[in-house]
């Protein structure tokens, strides 16, 4: 590492910065109960980033001898150095609150706590529980997959940056295809991942939960309606509204996508550098993204460019309020970088991300928020998103969705389409339930594609007055 | 750049011994370097060079796969002993067949351009020259990316296969902005060097940002719709990948109700899986099993011709291997569409109300058998009145079902394009396709 740097300073780099990063994982998938395979895999190496003339060159190696290393740096620097004629701007970083620190989670329950027969046992659990939870359709196919992996990372900067850290992390997916001969097919897929240990199977208890999810799936495909075709009162579920937070206030506050870092890849964004102040909903649209929240998918506390991480208010009570930053965003826009540099393993260069974000919850409770709709629907699961790349126009397909009826949710509707503008979403928020609940994902963002583990959530909202569509069927 | 393929040869016998019965080692090298264009300068540039090592491995039916970096010998033991000592507490797997006996591979070519080899130190210049050659057209800033690089992989496997193959692949996209709504997006995928292919797609981006300025609002309904080949590159890349066994027997796809022979799509539809085409990157003579690859339809003139198979898929669904493997999971190696005879401008003024799409990204699905889903327009979107582009549009979404877009395909365009980008992860060539009665959706409020 330190020699990394030394090398780099030798070599004329203004800035150097040597991140080794280790993934191990192990894992195994099953269909219908049924082991698949196995697998494990070991992803180590050494992650270098140089500015040089104003470019900024990355690097990687999983040859960890002097020699190895010596040859990333080498090629960083040459390899920056021929785009030299195609720099406008020279790239600097600001000054930030930089940590030597060493930290670590600790799972309350460790990966071999439970010996690897119980862990396929639980794929078995979980499709007999599955397949015995229909009545008149049948479930064709259930996939579960399981994953415990471990993230070791060292960031070591020539700005005295060296932080140390280890997070273990466990994650499950599994998708559900329920079958009726007259009605047709449909599918669940869902995901849960959190930093820890085993505690996780306790409260996820995906037994319990598919089997619910795959009742109610049967009940969708018999009995379910089209939502009403006037515009009526909206409950979205927190699932939904925290996959809202992340495309539509998350990403569109990412600094690097907002000076066009990411114009080719993943867009711009309607956010503009002026912007912060902007009224883009209501006193309800608080958005907070918090790496350091304990046990979350997204959870670290130095950021891989070893700046300390804090909560980031995105938007605050209708305003656009702060962009998330990396040092070289933070020089751009004159403020403190606000850790949100993050890489997915020792290929990928750090570059801004979310972390776990979600919408603050405020004071109602569930029945509160259904009280006073006369005809409204309910949506409380998605399969099917997306939203254009300036983070504007978004559309979510509901799954398990229900008619509200003078306050009562009623019949199931097929295929809810919630398709509106962010401003139109956080502008129409009239009631915030007061339970925040957080969901896991795999965002997706750079070149090349970086996933890394997110959290996103918040909790159920009433939108005052929404047209539905409705999918093709 | 090269690996000791004497080591990886000894490294199956020795895993063998252990009491594997199926042993497969892949071995990949990699030099690549990636020059990152945003605001019409380079953003960042990226190396990647290093070894990786990939295992299968197979006891009493029992399957494992491995993916290493290993740093010595003994760091790679120590999981495979693990393993082994778990594989009598686990089941047989559903999936498994024998690694099947390695074919002769009947010919090999080398894809491996010295353009490539020669330049990659020099990626700067062709940087320069993509952002140069946008900006001849009146636009503002161009944003994108330009990738070289060099792979070599050795492939050995407990039947005896001991194989060998490198090649070279350049990638590029670009996107172009015109002040005050125009932007347009191209790419180019290749094995080779090729500037003045680099030059075409950098202008097809700035013709498409000038000329998609002063959108406006469409409404939302049913409307005849020609596809871009970015844009049906980017629904074959799920389409295809659905086509793969797994896919169909884990609930991902939309065959899953179908069996070759079905007619499945429009007759002037032929797609194919080309392992064996030497512009695109994902060239091979050998899967992952030492099968020798070869080009074949996946849909053929409508009809749903195979599956794509490994060893494994093949033997529960008793077909034959199609040599796609992955040792768990069957992919395409490069789709191909065949080409029809048409014109663009043939296609358009076919149109009496229609949308011509450039551009898409986001594609998601709200059910995979039945093959739901939405993906969303971006970039250039004309809106086609009575046989003219009339005017350039925004904010729109095609939401409708795979299966349509398959069955109304009325045109198919005469030229192909070479694509590969964020979007479209299997290189591809793909033509303009004119698909009649798709849904398009916009937001509502």
């Amino acid at each position: 590492m330190l020699y990394a740097l030394q090398i780099a300073g030798e070599s004329g780099a203004k800035y150097a910065e040597a991140r080794y990063h280790r993934l191990e994982s192990q894992g195994m998938s099953s269909r219908n109960g049924v082991l698949i395979s196995a697998y494990s895999e070991i992803s180590e190496g050494i992650a270098i980033r140089v500015l040089v003339d104003g470019v900024l060159g990355f690097a990687s190696t999983n040859n960890l001898s002097r020699d190895g290393v010596r040859e990333a740096v080498q090629k960083a620097i040459a390899r920056a150095r021929t785009h030299r004629n195609v720099v406008k701007r020279p790239i600097e970083l600001s000054e930030a609150r930089l940590g030597r620190v060493k930290y670590s989670v600790n799972p309350l329950k460790k990966f071999s706590n439970i010996d690897f027969e119980e862990k396929i046992g639980l794929h078995k659990l979980f499709w007999n529980s599955v397949s015995n939870s229909v009545r008149e359709a049948k479930v064709p196919v259930a996939t579960l997959s399981y994953v415990e992996w471990v993230e070791e990372k060292i960031v070591a900067n020539s700005d005295g940056a060296y932080v140390e850290s280890s997070i273990p992390r466990i994650s499950m997916d599994y998708n559900i295809v329920v079958y009726h001969p007259q009605k047709g097919y449909i599918q669940r897929a869902r995901g849960l991942g959190a930093s820890g240990g085993l505690e996780w199977l306790e409260k996820w208890n995906v037994v319990g939960a598919a089997a619910d999810e795959v009742r109610k799936l049967e009940e969708i495909l018999l009995t379910a309606v089209e939502p009403p075709k006037d515009s009526v009162p909206v409950v979205v579920g927190s699932e939904i509204v925290g996959l809202i937070v992340h495309e539509s206030c998350g990403h569109p506050s990412e600094a690097d996508r907002i000076l066009g870092r990411e114009a080719a890849q993943a867009g711009k964004s309607f956010i503009k550098p002026n912007m912060i102040g902007y009224r883009i909903g209501n006193e309800n649209a608080t958005v907070v993204d918090d790496p350091t929240i304990p046990g979350s998918y997204g959870f670290y506390l130095y950021d891989d460019e070893g700046v300390a991480a804090r909560p980031r208010y995105l938007y605050k009570e209708g305003l656009i309020n702060e962009f998330l930053h990396n040092r070289e965003t933070a020089k751009t826009f004159g403020v403190e970088s606000n850790a949100a540099a993050r890489a997915m393993d020792y290929t990928s260069e750090p570059i801004v991300r979310m972390a776990n974000t979600y919408l603050r919850p405020g004071d109602h409770k569930f029945e509160e928020l259904l009280e006073d709709v006369k005809l409204g629907v309910y949506i409380k699961s998605y399969m099917e998103w997306n939203i254009d790349d300036e983070r504007w126009s978004q559309r979510y397909v509901g799954l398990e969705a229900y008619l509200i009826e003078h306050g009562e949710p009623t019949k199931l509707v097929r295929n809810p389409v919630l398709e509106l503008t962010t401003k139109s979403f956080y502008s129409s928020i009239d009631a915030v339930g007061k339970e925040l609940r957080f969901y896991a994902g795999t965002c997706g963002k750079g070149e090349p594609m970086q996933g890394v583990p997110v959290w996103f959530g918040g909790p159920d909202v009433r939108l005052k007055s929404v047209r539905l569509g409705v999918a093709v069927q | 750049m090269n690996i000791d393929v004497d080591f990886v040869a000894r490294l199956v016998n020795e895993l063998s011994k252990m009491g594997f019965e199926d042993v497969a080692i892949e071995a990949t090298i990699k030099d690549v370097v990636m020059t990152k264009i945003a605001n019409s300068e380079v953003s960042v540039v990226q190396n990647w060079k290093g070894v990786t090592i990939d295992l299968y491995l197979a006891k009493e039916k029992r399957i494992f796969v491995l993916r290493f970096e290993p740093k010595s010998l003994e760091e790679l033991y120590k999981p495979v002993e693990t393993l082994l000592s778990l594989s009598r507490r686990i089941e047989e797997s559903p999936i498994y067949a024998p690694l099947p006996e390695p074919s002769k591979i009947t010919y090999r070519e080398e894809v491996f351009d010295k353009g490539i080899h020669n330049n990659i130190d020099n990626i700067g210049k062709f940087a320069e020259m993509v952002i140069e050659a946008a900006h001849r057209e009146k636009i503002d800033s161009v944003a994108g990316m330009l990738q070289m690089g060099e792979t070599e992989t050795v492939l050995a496997t407990s039947k005896g296969a001991l194989l060998e193959e490198r090649k070279t692949f350049l990638q590029s996209y670009v996107r172009a902005f015109a002040e005050p709504d125009g932007s347009g997006q191209w790419c180019f995928t290749s094995t080779s060097l090729d500037t003045k292919e680099l030059e075409t797609m950098a202008f097809i981006a700035s013709r498409y940002a000038v000329e998609s300025r002063g959108r406006s609002e469409i409404e939302p309904g049913v409307y005849d719709v020609i596809l871009s080949p970015m844009v049906f590159g980017n629904l074959l890349d799920y389409i295809v990948s659905m086509a793969s066994a797994y896919w169909v027997i884990m609930g991902w796809s939309m065959f899953m109700k179908n069996r070759p022979g079905d007619r499945i799509a429009s007759e002037h539809l032929t797609i194919l899986d080309e392992p064996r085409n030497r512009e695109l990157p994902s060239y091979r003579s050998f899967d992952d099993e030492a099968l020798e690859t070869f080009n074949k339809p996946i849909i053929e003139s409508g009809t749903l011709k195979t599956f794509l198979h490994n060893t494994k898929t093949a033997r529960l669904l008793g077909a034959s291997s199609t040599a796609n493997a992955g040792w768990i999971s069957p992919r395409p190696w490069n789709i191909v569409v065949r080409p029809g005879d048409a014109t663009l401008d043939e296609m358009v003024s076919e149109v009496r109300r229609g949308i011509l799409v450039t551009n898409n990204w986001y594609t998601r699905l709200q059910n995979y058998v039945e093959g739901i889903f939405s993906t969303v327009a971006r970039d250039a979107i004309f809106y086609i009145e009575n046989g003219r582009i009339a005017r350039p549009v925004t904010k729109i979404r095609i939401a409708d079902k795979l299966s349509n877009i398959l069955n109304n395909i009325e045109m198919v365009g005469r030229e192909l394009y070479r694509i590969q980008w964020w979007e479209v992860s299997t290189p591809s060539k793909v033509p303009f396709v004119l698909v009649r009665n798709i849904n398009i959706s916009k937001h509502m409020m």
